[in-house]
Formats: structure tokens, sequence, C-alpha cells
């Protein structure tokens, strides 16, 4: 098994690893994953789709829409491309009839394990199509207690789509993220006058609890955009044409802008252990901790980013991953995995359905492959891992590889 | 001799003095200075208890709270040796591992507990013995022998007093040693926090 983390470690370490002698590699640890790599929350890799139990019935649908959906677009594209050499005007009309279509749900693949911590206090959220036709991916990384993650895992997305309602056709990605995640908080804060209740620790013990809080990393993808917003420092990285671009900048309270904000609302960033706030907390920004307002805030940096053709995926995921994985060694583990993903038949026979279902395992491989390629490097937190694949035609990529 | 006198307790000193204590780290011999502060009468009996030795590379620091309900309903909370996340919430876990016998609940000088520090914080564990308990003056002291944290030879002390209101005031202060690296004004700083945390916290409770 030592020898199987050691191949792992090898493999991300190399920055254009030989296709002949990675790929019988990559086959041999990806078929014999152990099971123990994966929390309770996580469906062991025989299910395929990797997906939570929680959201089983739910994905279940999906996948089938997603077949369907699939397939329509695929064949709507082909005609574009036949329509193209006869005449512009029925181009046109084609290309209507494209911007008019709700895209499918993107393939996506999730792991979170405790790892060395002796208690879990991630949380992840995938709600795709959350609202028209827009895709929800969330990573929140609780710490000092598991119930303001879960919180946010359960709620947040929730309020964003309120959000976007109430702004209607004047939606603004900055300030719409900006009240979610303020009124998350604000939720979090009041949690004594809800009727929520959760099994954790410190529910038991009394309905007053300040001390406890959560990183967000949340990424909505949107037909022509990817809107992420992060507090905290979990983080989200997109591979564009194998380059590693971070979407979002980590909150740290050394970073020069958050040491003068802390600074200047009269708080200090003393080294224990590393730079935290007041000497207590490692990150000047979260949801909760309302013990260390006003100095840590709840306040998201959002960035919109226009999509390309040149997207291959979207990776979110905790500090339990980035700590000891740089953006551009994930991305290339990730790239691996969508690139060996490739269909068992010819392109257009009945096999292209195992093709859509073998790219939602290449996304569950390329999580598990992270997660457990942090776990070798001797990660010591909790590890969380979303890859969300942005190839947006999967025939034409598996044609070009 | 038991009796206590009391002056009425004025929350605006408490505040700036609060406020105080959160910025500023006095300097030794001793924390009465700050105590003399208070515009509350602490009986010499209980006061000494507050005078701690600070030696050179040492600070010390005193965290007072204003609690709005009697000591008799404090008290219980902050007695418990054996039970300190009822509401120190940086807690996570404690067990008993010396009870040193006697005592109503098997508890007296000398215990010792293991504590369990919740995720998030620059400390896993700690080792805590139990150097005063005292239920008639309401005094409750214990001091840091070991552990995986930075805080070496802490020892606090809380005590409890009537504010002629029916209300409580919590007065807790410590010393310790400067870990390398750091100032005193910075240790300060970072266990104000963690008091003035735990009891916010334990006025909530009392409160309820």
């Amino acid at each position: 098994m030592a020898g199987i983390c050691c191949g792992v470690v090898g493999e991300g370490d190399t920055p254009a690893p030989l296709e002949p002698t990675t790929r019988p590699s990559r086959r041999r640890s990806l078929d014999i994953l152990p099971l123990k790599y994966i929390a309770d929350m996580a469906v062991p890799p025989s299910d395929g789709s990797r997906k939570r139990p929680k959201l089983d019935l739910r994905d279940r649908d999906n996948v089938v829409q997603n077949c369907d959906e699939s397939t329509g677009h695929k064949v709507v594209k082909k005609e574009a491309k036949v329509e193209i050499h006869d005449n512009i005007s029925e181009t046109k009309n084609v290309t209507v009839a494209d911007a008019s279509e709700v895209e499918d749900s993107p393939k996506f693949g999730v792991t979170s394990v405790c790892g060395r911590r002796r208690d879990m206090e991630d949380s992840v959220s995938v709600r795709p199509s959350f609202t028209q036709g827009f895709h929800y991916f969330g990573v929140f990384d609780g710490h000092g207690c598991s119930h303001v993650a879960t919180m946010c895992k359960e709620r947040l997305h929730e309020i964003v789509n309120e959000e976007i309602d109430s702004a209607r056709e004047n939606l603004e990605w900055k300030l719409t993220m900006e009240n979610g995640f303020a009124r998350m908080d604000d939720e979090v804060n009041r949690r004594s006058q809800s009727n929520q209740t959760f099994t954790c620790r410190c529910e038991l013990q009394t309905p007053h609890c300040d001390a406890v809080g959560s990183t967000a990393v949340v990424a909505i993808v949107t037909p022509d955009k990817l809107v992420v917003s992060n507090c905290g420092d979990s983080r989200a990285v997109l591979c564009r044409k194998g380059v590693a671009i971070p979407l979002s900048s980590d909150h740290k309270p050394d970073r020069p802008d958050e040491l003068l904000r802390v600074q200047s609302k009269g708080g200090r960033v003393i080294y224990w252990d590393g730079p935290r706030v007041l000497g207590v907390l490692a990150m000047s920004r979260a949801i909760g901790d309302n013990y260390l307002k006003p100095y840590v805030i709840s306040e998201p940096e959002v960035t919109v980013t226009e999509r390309t053709e040149e997207d291959e995926c979207l990776i979110l995921a905790s500090d339990g991953l980035w700590d000891v994985v740089s953006n551009e060694t994930a991305c290339g583990v990730v790239r691996m995995c969508l690139k060996a993903q490739k269909p068992p038949s010819p392109p257009g026979s009945p096999g292209s359905d195992v093709a859509a279902d073998g790219s939602d395992r290449a996304c569950s491989d390329a999580s598990i492959l992270l997660t457990k390629l942090a776990l070798a490097r001797h990660s010591s937190d909790n590890v969380s891992v979303v890859v969300v694949d942005l190839r947006r035609d999967q025939r034409q990529s598996s044609n070009s590889n | 001799m038991t009796s206590l006198q009391f002056h009425r307790f004025n929350p605006a000193t408490d505040t700036s003095t609060a406020i105080a204590n959160g910025v500023n780290c006095p300097k030794p011999p001793s924390t009465l200075r700050l105590l003399a502060k208070v515009s509350l009468s602490v009986p010499e009996t209980v006061a000494r208890h507050h005078a701690h030795p600070v030696g050179p590379n040492q600070c010390c620091s005193v965290v007072i709270q204003a609690i709005d309900a009697p000591v008799s309903a404090v008290w219980p909370v902050v007695r418990r040796f054996d039970n300190p996340q009822a509401y120190k919430h940086f807690v996570k876990s404690c067990h008993v591992v010396a009870a040193a016998g006697g005592g109503e609940d098997g508890i007296r000088v000398g215990a010792l507990r293991e504590v369990r520090v919740v995720s998030g914080l620059p400390a896993v564990s700690s080792t805590e013995r139990l150097e005063i308990l005292d239920d008639e003056r309401h005094v409750m002291s214990f001091s840091v022998v070991g552990g995986d944290h930075r805080l070496r030879n802490y020892r606090s002390v809380t005590t409890l007093h009537g504010d002629g209101n029916g209300g409580t005031v919590v007065i807790e202060s410590y010393v310790v040693d400067v870990p390398p690296g750091n100032t005193k004004e910075e240790t300060c700083v970072f266990v104000d926090t963690i008091v003035r945390c735990n009891l916010q916290s334990l006025a909530q409770i009392a409160e309820t």
C-alpha cells in the first residue's frame, strides 16, 4: 500500500508524464483503491458515481437526465456543423436555439474524509441545477465543532437561491453572494433562536457557542460563467488548457491586506503556531466565530470568470488538500484522470451512455486520488475535494485524445 | 470575619477595566494593582489569592466579568473541576485522572484532569491540577502541569463576588511564562481572549 502511495506521489510530481509509462500505473492504482480512504459520507467506489447517500435519489435522477440531455445536446451540435455548410441564416437559428437551451449538469466527483484528525468537521454541498440552470458546489471546513459547517451545507445554497431570485434581471454576482454569506453568518449567530437542532458535542452542552466557525468556498457554474465566493482558507482552482488558475485567495491573517484590515479594527495578528487573529484563529475570515468579530468577518471575496472552450475542470477543496498539494499538481492529477476516461466503444454507438457514466467515474476517481495524495503527504486535517468536469463536448474531447 | 462588605458595583468601571485588561499587560510585581481599580471591596482573605508572584519572563493579567445572576447560580458551574466544558467552549472533553480521594464529589486539591481542546486552536491537550477549591469564599484555582500547548507554568485563580444588587462579579487572574518568540503583550492578548470568551459564555449560561 505504501508503494501505491509513493507511486501516486511520483505521478503527482511528474510535470509531463509519458502516456505509455503512466497509463498502466494509473489503472493499477485506481483499480485497487482501498475502501477505508472513503468516509461514511461517501459512497463506495463500486457504486460508480460515488455520490453521498443523502443525495442518492436526486443524483440518480440527474444521471438519467444527464444522459438524455447530453445525447440531445450532442445531436444538436452535430446538426449545427452540418448547417454551417448550407447557409448562414440557418446557422444563426441554431445559435439562438443553443443559447436558449439549458445546459445539462456538469459531471462531478466528491470525496470527503476525516483523515488524521479525530473528528470530521468538513461538509460538502453539491446542488446541480439548484436554480435556473445554475449549478452549485460548496466546501465547508469547520473548526471548534461541526455544526456551523453542517448549517452551511444545508442552508447556504437555499439562501443564495433566494438572493438570486430577488435580484431578478439585475443579477450582480458580488452583491448577491455577499448578501448570501452575510445572511448565513447571521443565521449561525442567531442559531439558538432557530428550530434547527444538531447532534454535535456543543449542542448537548449549551445553546450558546460563539467559538465555532467554518470556511466556505462556493462555486456557481452557469452556462457562460464561473462564480466563486470564498471566505476562509479553503480554495477553488480552475484548470484551463493544463494551467492552474486560482479562482480564490486564501484568507490567512498574514496576507498583507488582511493584516491591515484586522489591525485597522483594533485587532492583532499574533504568531502562535503560525499567524493567528489574536493568536487564536488561523484564518482572517470565517462564517461564525462571533467572539472574534469584528476582526474575523464573513464577507466573501467573489470572482467571476468567463468560461472558455479550453476549460478542463474546477477543483474545490479544504486546506487539508491545499496545505500539502500545489494547485499545479492537483490540476495535473485531475487532468490525467479525465484523459484516462475513454468511451469503451465508438462514438455514436449505444455505448455512449457508458461514456457519460465514465465521465462521472473519472471525476470521482480524480477526487479520490487527490485525497489519497494529501494523506500520503501527511496532511493532518480533514480532506474534502470536489472535482467538476467543465469540458463542453465529451465526444470531441474523446476524439482529440 | 466571614462576612463580606460590598460597595455598589459600577458597570462602567468594569467595562473600562475589562477593556484596559484586554489591551495592557501590567508589569510585575502583582495583579493587586489591577484589582485596586475595581470599585469593589475584595476581602484580604480572597485578594491574596490574586497576588501571583511573577517571574522575570512571565506575564500576568486579570479579566473581570459581570454576570446578572446570583453567586449561588454561578458558583456550581465554576467549581466543577471535572466538567470545565460546561462553560469553557474551547474544551472538547475532560477526564479526571487522579481524584486525590475525599471530598463530596471525590475531588479535592491535588486532583488532575486531562483536557482535550477543540479544533482550530493552537493547542491539543492540557494536564491541569486543582490548587484551590474553597466553597465558602468561592475561590477556585488550577495550574497547568503538562499537555500539548505553549503555555508553560500557567496558574489561574477565579473568585466570585456578589455585586450588592443580586448579581455576580467574576474575577479571573493568571500568571504564565512568555513563550519563546512572543512578547508579554502578545501572550496576554492570547490568554485574555480565551479567558474572556470563557467568562462570557459563563455569563450566558448562568443568566438563562
